[in-house]
């Protein structure tokens, strides 16, 4: 039977087809009991396979919680069994998509998942209900039209957002896009950001006073900025730190007003490094950057890094890029046109209102198509990719209001294209209003879901479909967004009307709620956060936005922004006119208030599980030693197949693995040759007995050197099976080093 | 070939269409009592947002069932996702699951399944690309899992696009509908509704 990785073998970038034959080796080791739970985990966190509810083998099916039995009792993670559905998230840096992902993406959703594609509030896709073992072929057949889900989870650098309007922005300074890409290409998978106590997000925008990339809730954010110098135009960013949302939203802090472009990726390395060193590893809800840059103020966090950029290294990527600036302009499919005269199709008018931009480049638009709750169909996906061949070409995004973006629409031709996305079922009009809520997954597959998000965005997004051409302007242009909890993945601080799930005890029942949250601010790159207020039965919120919006429009004064009025309205009397909301009947008067939206089960928060948000805190050491247990154990895998080379070869790369994951405990930057590691282990290890004769000692650090010194001329089985055994006791001796290095480390006044 | 993922669709009768939404109570109803021989009932899911998508999801560990509403057309679509005992099996699942809703009391017989025309879907690009070769290879199998549900052998087959980015489909029709329950009963005439319950 011939497999994705042989028929795709040369269409992949062979680094990435290593790092999947890697993870797939992994998911054997982990399935003979041979890498710990917790260390596989986080290697499939940081390859974008996500736990989901359930998936630790109980579900509340509205009478009683079931023990769900699932065919093995094997785990991927700590209360997560192997078989049970995950999901798999897919990096789409800065969204920038093209037909032929397009169509992949569609294929893998049909063949591996439920074929619903959902884009999420970071530009990315998730599949869900994917099958651990699945997933290397998923990931192989991304890979071959360059997509990669490296790092789309776990405590790593995520995938990179930008403006999706970047590059034909009427407003924007200059084009972000290719920082963004850069700075996307250039920290995945960097050894300075492996080591963070919880996951770090990145957003360029393109101007200041749009929302664009909502730089003030990222943990690391650039706003296109230039100055004159010397007479010439100078690019940069104003750089900023320290922002998230969460459930405690920070607002960002200003590290520097003009950044020059050349200093973006070097700083953006030395944050990470100073991030990873001094981020709290122990407490998760305090390891956000956000958290460090507060307890250190904004001057000291800008010193340690400046100081820590001066000591890099000298990396060429640096600046590569930006010879090449040009090249990453995006190219359009057809001649620019006016729309003037044209006969428009029913319907056509109110889409154009709210889904055409018009660009900065005369004769283009960008048509917004707007996904109900994130998800289209593997279907739609494929017919779309038609219509972007058709319109578009390959100038297409997904937004982090979970919708897409054709580009480069010449606009004459918008009247056909609403006809195409009609056929489909995806011209619905709106994008960017009322009725285009965003909502993170909640209780329909996050294991940390309270209320039913998207439960709720669906009943409030049709009840106010139905009358909204009757909505007064000032209401139509508001936003919804909605988290399933206080997470924030629903990105509820930043809209005029945010809710999140909670729950309360009515008797001896639990009723699901929502938080209401007022005031948040989407334009000015997320310029404010919203108020909480109070909590509202589930199935009262709708009578909150109605009471809310009605009383906006009846006591609006002049042009006042939605912001300016919950502000002059304040929190106590916003308070009293929803108080009888928070009213809930008995179950017997009104049990419907006791499940929630879209669920008939009974509501309870039983089936909440342990996130897997934060990941598991593995230290780069313990990456490199499983890394170093695979490699001697794919040395075994040629021993039993006969092939004493490649035998050979993987236990010594195992040993030389084993050996730098020591020595990064003093040397950071070593380089990653094979002489030089040899080298500073025997100076900093071997020479100094400092592992001592109790451990590690001389006799299995021998092991290396004499494989390094002398490699075999003459490849045999003997040999290849002693090189074999040495390697595993030398990582047997690795581990212990790797002990006492902590053991000291824990006396360190 | 040893194929595994395997989808087949049984349409349901269109002339008093059941408001997708229906099912939703149905399904959990069937979690609660696990209903389904051999499969392990997790969840359920709601798309009925999206137009002429897999309607509302049932997931189980070994293979999903959806009301779906590809082409516009209602039908139950059951794809098997783990090794199984071949095409009869799957099809006897279907079958299963059809019946099922045709007896569920909530619906008060206002559901029928049409057993004139099936859709059965290689979900499998890289063993069963969508070719004349594969679907010949695959004939003389799906003909004699079908021969087992249709006795007289009155049934044509072809593929429902030649696409080679689609999944290879075959459209099965019959020319006549016999009922649900009729065509299980040749696969299991000792009962053929208790398997599930």
């Amino acid at each position: 039977m011939p497999t994705w990785e042989e028929k795709l073998a040369d269409q992949i970038d062979p680094q990435l087809a290593d790092e999947i034959s890697v993870f797939e080796t992994e998911i054997q080791l982990r399935k003979q009991g041979k890498l710990d739970e917790k260390v596989f985990a986080e290697t499939r966190l940081r390859r974008g396979a996500y736990g989901q509810r359930y998936d630790n083998g109980h579900r509340n099916d509205g009478i009683r919680t079931q023990e769900l039995k699932y065919s093995t009792d094997l785990t991927k993670g700590p209360e997560t069994l192997w078989d049970a559905p995950g999901m798999q998230r897919i990096k789409i840096p800065f969204g920038g998509l093209n037909p032929n992902q397009m169509d992949t993406l569609a294929d893998l959703a049909e063949e591996y998942a439920d074929s619903v594609l959902h884009v999420t509030t970071r530009q990315d896709f998730q599949f869900h209900f994917v099958h651990i073992d699945d997933t290397p072929a998923l990931m192989r057949r991304l890979g071959a039209v360059g997509i990669t889900t490296r790092e789309a989870c776990g405590n790593s650098i995520r995938n990179v957002t930008a403006c999706p309007l970047a590059g034909v922005c009427r407003t924007e300074v200059f084009d972000v896009i290719p920082y963004a890409r850069a700075s996307a290409k250039f920290m995945l998978g960097h050894p300075d950001a492996q080591g963070f106590g919880r996951k770090f997000k990145i957003a360029f925008s393109g101007c200041e006073g749009e929302a664009c990339g909502l730089v003030n809730m990222h943990d690391m954010g650039g706003i296109a900025v230039t100055r004159v110098e010397n007479g010439k135009l100078k690019r940069g960013f104003a750089l900023y730190v320290g922002g998230g949302l969460g459930a405690v939203p920070h607002d960002a802090k200003l590290f520097d007003p003009f950044l020059p472009e050349e200093e973006l990726l070097p700083i953006t390395q030395a944050i990470a490094r100073v991030f990873a060193r001094l981020g709290e590893k122990k407490n998760r809800a305090q390891a956000r950057i956000k958290f460090l840059v507060a307890k250190l103020k904004i001057d000291e966090f800008r010193r340690l890094v400046l100081e820590e950029r001066k000591i890099l290294p000298h990396d060429p990527r640096w600046t590569s890029y930006l010879a090449n600036l040009d090249r990453d302009t995006e190219k359009p499919l057809k001649a620019p046109s006016h729309l003037n005269g044209h006969p428009r199709p029913e319907g056509f008018d109110a889409w154009y209102a709210t889904n055409v931009y018009r660009q900065k480049q005369e004769g283009y638009a960008v048509a917004t198509i707007t996904l109900p709750l994130g998800d289209l169909s593997s279907w739609q996906m494929r017919e779309l990719a038609q219509i972007a061949r058709r319109f578009s070409g390959d100038n297409v995004r997904t937004t982090v209001e979970q919708n897409m973006l054709l580009r480069w629409v010449s606009e004459t031709d918008l009247p056909e294209l609403y006809r195409d996305l009609q056929r489909i079922g995806l011209n619905e009009p709106g994008a960017g209003t009322i009725v285009d809520i965003t909502a993170c997954p909640g209780t329909d597959t996050s294991k940390l879901g309270i209320s039913s998000s998207r439960g709720l965005a669906a009943e409030l997004s049709s009840r106010l479909a139905a009358k909204s051409f009757t909505l007064d302007e000032s209401v139509k242009n508001l936003r919804i967004k909605i988290s399933g909890c206080f997470n924030s993945c629903g990105q509820h601080h930043i809209s005029d009307l945010g809710f999140y799930g909670v729950s309360r005890n009515i008797g001896n029942r639990k009723v699901p709620h929502f938080q209401v949250v007022l005031g948040g601010q989407w334009q000015n790159n997320a310029g404010a956060y919203g108020l909480a207020l109070i909590s509202v039965p589930s199935k009262r919120i709708p009578e909150v936005v109605d009471r809310i919006t009605e009383r906006y429009v009846r006591e609006r004064q002049h042009a006042e922004s939605f912001q300016s009025f919950i502000k002059r309205i304040g929190k106590r009397e916003l308070a009293r006119m929803l108080e009888d909301l928070t009213q809930v009947p008995s179950f017997e008067a009104d049990p419907s208030f006791y499940s929630d939206w879209g669920d008939p089960r009974v509501y309870t928060i039983g089936d909440m599980g342990t996130g897997e948000c934060a990941g598991e805190v593995i230290s780069v050491s313990q990456f490199e030693m499983a890394a170093a247990e695979r490699l001697v154990f794919e040395g075994q895998m040629s021993l039993d197949e006969g092939d004493y080379v490649k035998a050979d070869g993987h236990a010594y790369d195992a040993m030389l693995q084993a050996a730098l994951s020591l020595v990064k405990v003093e040397f950071m930057d070593v380089p990653n040759e094979p002489g030089t590691i040899v080298n500073e282990f025997r100076i900093r290890f071997y020479d100094t007995n400092l592992l001592g004769d109790r451990y590690a000692g001389s006799k299995f650090a021998q092991y290396l050197f004499r494989r390094h010194d002398s490699p075999p001329t003459d490849h045999t089985l003997d040999h290849a099976h002693r090189v074999v055994e040495e390697a595993q006791l030398f990582i047997e001796a690795a581990h212990a080093g790797h002990d006492i290095l902590a053991e000291r480390r824990s006396k360190l006044p | 070939m040893d194929l595994q993922r395997i989808g087949i669709k049984i349409f349901a009768d269109s002339s008093a269409p059941v408001p997708v939404r229906e099912f939703i109570p149905i399904f959990h109803s069937w979690i609660q009592k696990q209903a389904v021989e051999e499969h392990l009932l997790i969840d359920v899911h709601n798309y009925s947002h999206i137009h002429n998508g897999p309607g509302i999801l049932l997931v189980a560990g070994e293979g999903n069932f959806s009301i779906d509403m590809a082409d516009g057309q209602m039908g139950l679509l059951y794809y098997r996702k783990t090794p199984s005992a071949g095409l009869v099996s799957i099809l006897k699942t279907a079958l299963q699951a059809c019946n099922l809703l045709e007896c569920e009391p909530n619906l008060a017989g206002r559901l029928r399944f049409r057993t004139d025309e099936m859709l059965i879907v290689a979900n499998d690009r890289l063993h069963a690309p969508n070719n004349v070769e594969t679907f010949e290879e695959l004939k003389p199998a799906l003909s004699a899992a079908l021969k087992l549900v249709l006795p007289e052998g009155k049934f044509a087959m072809t593929r429902s696009s030649v696409n080679p980015k689609d999944r290879l489909a075959i459209r099965v029709q019959t020319g006549q509908s016999e009922n649900v329950a009729a065509l299980l009963s040749r696969l299991n005439p000792t009962d053929a509704r208790s398997r599930i319950s």
